[in-house]
């Protein structure tokens, strides 16, 4: 009598499945669901994405070994003048608030020009900051630079992202200028 | 057969170029010519008393503004004995300017 019982209960859950799996699908190809940039994810789907995303990036960035010398000079030179090339249209700029991506883009790129207290330590918000960098991230507007650009292009900038927030406009022209005062730059 | 070995090239190659000049448009030689300069006249305007020294982002500042400080201070009114210090740390400090 029990197994009988079992079975049937089996059966029950894989028709239960497949209606599920069918539903699923059917709602995949009316094309119902809004893939509009300008409407809002539910509250469950914002948590589940960003919890899948950061956990990911978490887990994938573990490993990174962060270069003892992120405060070098150069760093900064070489890293403000590639993200003013790559970033500043998205992640912002000191003095500046929005810009046409950050209000169109959905999720909207976080301002890298302010101070955020929610990344963990330094060190593994360098990592994470390096692997985002390189390898972007799916669905949100964030390219991986690392096809075109070698890793320590990339630590140059998460270099210069560790002193963006301190810097007054001012700082940042004159940090993230490609060009020289003097005539002799090649 | 020699069309489709051609056809099979042509859709080779066409992803190969494209990928190769993707993977050039970002060298920082080619955005030189349209580069935006150092203001370096802010740092002039700057508190003396708020400007470490050991910050990376001053040093950072002083290396890219050196040349514009340096003509400044070779001027009618600038001295060279004052800061020759300054000048000393800032060569030992900042490598070649030519590795780009």
């Amino acid at each position: 009598m029990a197994p009988r019982k079992f079975l049937s209960c089996i059966k029950c859950l894989a028709v239960a499945s497949g209606i599920a799996v069918a539903t699923g699908v059917a709602f995949i190809y009316s094309g119902l669901y809004p893939m509009g940039a300008d409407d809002r994810h539910t509250a469950l789907t914002t948590w589940t994405l960003e919890t899948l995303r950061e956990r990911s990036i978490s887990r994938a960035s573990a490993g990174i070994d962060v270069p003892a010398d992120l405060d070098n000079p150069e760093r900064l030179l070489a890293g403000g003048a590639d993200y003013n090339d790559m970033c500043v249209g998205c992640h912002l700029k000191p003095g500046k608030t929005e810009s046409d991506f950050t209000l169109g883009l959905y999720p909207a790129p976080p301002n890298l020009a302010r101070q955020t207290q929610d990344e963990g330590d330094a060190e593994s918000r360098a990592r994470r900051r390096f692997w985002t960098i390189k390898h972007g991230i799916k669905a949100s507007g964030m390219p991986a630079w690392g096809p075109g650009h070698n890793d320590e292009r990339i630590w140059n900038m998460v270099a210069f992202l560790r002193r963006l927030p301190d810097l007054s406009p001012e700082q940042y022209q004159i940090v993230t200028a490609r060009g020289s005062t003097d005539s002799d730059y090649h | 057969m020699k069309r489709k070995i051609l056809c099979w090239q042509v859709t080779l190659a066409v992803p190969a170029l494209l990928l190769g000049f993707s993977a050039q448009a970002h060298e920082p030689e080619k955005h030189m010519k349209e580069a935006e300069k150092p203001e370096c006249a802010a740092m002039k305007t700057m508190d003396p008393s708020k400007m470490d020294r050991d910050d990376p982002v001053m040093q950072a500042m002083m290396q890219k503004c050196r040349d514009e400080m340096h003509q400044d201070e070779s001027g009618p009114h600038g001295s060279h004995a004052d800061h020759s210090g300054e000048d000393k740390k800032g060569n030992e400090k900042s490598p070649s300017k030519h590795e780009h």
